[in-house]
């Protein structure tokens, strides 16, 4: 569901384009703290002077984690190339926003899914670049960090429950807000095009359901494999 | 095998089978779009690969393969460049602070 440009209200586009750079930098500094973060003492907070200044620096896995993230963003990016016919002269393919967010957290999820985004709309023509934000916001907030939260509420209890919530979470009220935002915007009348959309997006969010499952799946093996 | 080396390998080979077998209908959207009639509204914008596809290669399957193994190649540098970035600016930081002393 990338909007390309044309579709949004310029006003709107400029105002989620902005939401979407803070929640970019917020991000940002939320990862930059976790990889700095087991050394114990931030950048900030150094009023014991000597203690202070050689304690800011990477953490042994930080580069792991930059190696999982980029890992992660590459396959979403392979697995967005993969249409798949679902009905009638339509085709959906993963968004993987779930994914990214069980592998890397939902800072960084968030950070993994702008990124396809961003190079995706630069170079692919694949959503539009004033309409970045709006997408941004679609898939990587709602998609990854706000489904994240659905998927850690249920984990606890079944893990294939968690993970099918969120997945239908993630693409419907994706779908949901891309609608939304489509109908300020006065392209479509909401309530005429509501049915199509959400019917469509729910075939595409077992989809995305079945490949986040073997997706993880394969992460988990490979990962236990290298701890033998 | 590499476990790494296996991960960066298998998205290559992922693109590989959309180009040969991605469906070329059009997504949610823009079917949306078409039915509903505002698909007109749509402004191109120019790309290098605009709809996953290399500029000079006429043939389906190569123009959307390579495109996808340039994407995949932009998305790693990326990524080594945001690596990069935080590893200077942490050097920086410890020389600033290095040098208040």
């Amino acid at each position: 569901m990338h909007i390309p440009d044309g579709f949004l209200n310029n006003n709107l586009a400029a105002g989620l384009f902005a939401g979407a750079l803070g929640m970019l930098g917020f991000c940002l500094s939320k990862v930059f703290r976790t990889v700095t973060a087991s050394i114990g003492v931030l950048a900030g907070n150094n009023n014991n002077g000597n203690i202070g200044s050689f304690a800011f620096k990477f953490s042994d896995n930080a580069g792991k984690y930059f190696q999982k993230m980029a890992i992660a963003a590459l396959w979403i990016f392979a697995f967005q190339m993969f249409n798949v016919p679902i009905q009638s002269a339509t085709s959906a393919h993963l968004i993987g926003g779930l994914f990214a967010a069980v592998l890397a957290g939902p800072f960084g999820g968030f950070i993994i899914i702008s990124s396809v985004l961003i190079v995706q709309s630069l170079f692919f023509a694949d959503g539009g670049i004033l309409a970045l934000g709006a997408n941004i916001l679609n898939m990587a907030f709602i998609g990854s960090f706000l489904s994240y939260y659905i998927y850690k509420a249920l984990s606890g209890k079944n893990y294939y429950l968690a993970i099918l919530a969120a997945c239908f979470f993630s693409v419907t009220t994706a779908a949901l807000f891309c609608l939304i935002e489509l109908g300020i915007s006065g392209t479509v009348s909401f309530t005429k095009a509501f049915k199509d959309m959400m019917s469509l997006h729910s075939v595409a969010a077992l989809l995305e359901t079945v490949i986040t499952l073997a997706l993880l799946k394969v992460f988990k093996i490979s990962a236990e494999g290298k701890n033998e | 095998m590499n476990k790494k080396i296996g991960a960066v390998i298998f998205p290559i080979f992922v693109t590989f089978f959309a180009s040969l077998f991605a469906s070329k209908n059009p997504d949610v959207l823009e079917t949306l779009a078409i039915n509903y009639g505002f698909d007109k509204q749509a402004k191109e914008i120019a790309s290098i690969f605009a709809g996953y596809s290399f500029p000079f290669i006429s043939s389906h399957f190569l123009s959307t393969f390579c495109a996808g193994a340039t994407g995949l190649v932009l998305l790693y540098i990326l990524y080594k460049g945001i690596n990069g970035a935080i590893g200077r600016f942490i050097k920086y930081f410890l020389v600033l602070e290095t040098d208040k002393k």
